[in-house]
């Protein structure tokens, strides 16, 4: 433990104490909201974790012949599995993609009408999925409701866009 | 502690109710409070895991969204009551040592209970992602944020005396605390994979009933459990200072006997 006495702080005179305090606050203030509008108007693009179907070959950041995660919702009925390839259409705005998905089963809650987040690159007019991750809603429901309910749930997952 | 006379106020205990002899953490307000826990998260378990119904979509495993969203709550909790100790350490000629404890017995709580988020979110995530982890906005920001409080923890843990400890923390709480509104509306400002949150600033709760009132069983359970370990790990600390203090006027008798001699 270090006993020896603290020199006395060099005593500037108060006022001009004060003035530096504020300058250092405003300086601060200042940094911090360079650093905000940095990360709010360079980055957003690069923090958006996909892009949407209707946005490939349209939107920076989104070009056909890169690498891209899209997001759409899976079409009812489109799902076809052979020899661990999976085909899908997926849709978002009305813009359709097929994908072919060859990493094995698709993980988590996959399943049509459900809006996943796939990751590869277009080819073609088609979209070589190398992952799939499964994009659920904040919307929650009893499952053991009357089927009408459940009808309704469905029919609304399928059209919804968020 | 009711023993020996601390040399400074700020570091007598309020450990008032402790038998004499040994020194104890518990009050008649914490022992109230520990059983309320205890009935609390009983009701929690039945609550969400027999009287909650499965998700149409996600079946049982949306059960998993009461611990998930309870224990980021305490987390939120914990580091705004963090900051706000630290403001009233801060604030003129207040300076006490007990805001300074407060503040970091309540950012150890919630380091802990972000970590308990990202394990149940993890978990969760497995099953509806079909991802243990992703790097969407929301993850990574909550990530961010759970580092730095670790970050803060450290700082409290640089040595010094205890007032330089109490006023480097109070600075980092208070620009730490600015994380809380970027993690939490950041499923708004950028596309991730996380889902928008279903019951806070929104006019329309996409929660099922019986879903929603489990949910707040567990806000209600969480947060006791919070005010718990909050009074009694504040308390702790309030004897590790006292002890620290101790230390420091022994080794001054030891000085001062040198010169005697």
């Amino acid at each position: 433990m270090d006993l020896t006495p603290r020199p006395a702080a060099p005593a500037a005179a108060p006022k001009q104490r004060n003035r530096r305090k504020i300058m250092s606050a405003v300086l601060l203030v200042v940094v911090l909201g360079a650093g905000l509008f940095v990360v709010f108007k360079g980055l957003t693009n690069a923090l958006d974790y996909y892009c949407n179907v209707d946005e490939v070959g349209h939107k920076d950041g989104c070009e056909s012949g890169r690498q891209l995660r899209i997001q759409g919702v899976v079409d009812k009925g489109s799902i076809k599995t052979d020899k661990g390839i999976t085909t899908f259409d997926i849709t978002f705005n009305k813009v359709t993609i097929p994908v072919v998905y060859d990493s094995g089963e698709p993980g988590g809650l996959f399943q049509e009408c459900i809006p996943v987040v796939v990751r590869g690159v277009m080819k073609a007019g088609v979209f070589e999925g190398d992952d799939v991750e499964v994009k659920h809603s904040n919307e929650y429901d009893a499952k053991n409701k009357d089927r009408i309910a459940k009808a309704t749930v469905e029919a609304k997952t399928c059209t919804q866009s968020n | 502690m009711p023993t020996p006379k601390s040399p400074t106020p700020e570091t007598s205990t309020p450990a008032s109710a402790a038998p004499a002899g040994g020194a104890s953490t518990g009050t008649a307000f914490t022992r109230a409070i520990g059983l309320a826990t205890i009935i609390g998260m009983g009701a929690l378990a039945v609550f969400g895991l027999f009287i909650s119904p499965a998700d149409v979509r996600q079946s049982d495993s949306v059960r998993i969204l009461y611990i998930h969203v309870g224990t980021v709550w305490v987390a939120y909790v914990a580091f705004a009551v963090t900051a706000l100790s630290s403001a009233a350490y801060l604030w003129k000629r207040t300076t006490s040592l007990t805001w300074d404890r407060f503040a970091g017995a309540s950012a150890e709580i919630g380091v802990l209970f972000m970590a308990l988020t990202l394990l149940a979110g993890s978990l969760w995530g497995r099953l509806s992602w079909g991802k243990f982890w992703v790097w969407d906005a929301r993850v990574t920001s909550t990530a961010f944020m759970f580092i730095t409080y670790i970050g803060y923890l450290a700082v409290r843990g640089l040595g010094g005396s205890h007032q330089q400890r109490a006023r480097r923390s109070a600075v980092v709480a208070l620009l730490a605390v600015l994380e809380i509104p970027l993690v939490h509306f950041s499923v708004k400002l950028w596309r991730g994979l996380h889902q928008d949150s279903s019951v806070a600033d929104r006019t329309h709760v996409t929660l099922h009933g019986l879903m929603l009132f489990s949910l707040f069983v567990a806000l209600v359970a969480f947060s006791l459990l919070y005010v718990w370990l909050l009074m009694h790990r504040q308390r702790v600390l309030a004897m590790q200072d006292a002890l620290d203090d101790k230390g420091l006027d022994y080794a001054l008798q030891q000085r001062r006997s040198e010169g005697d001699a």
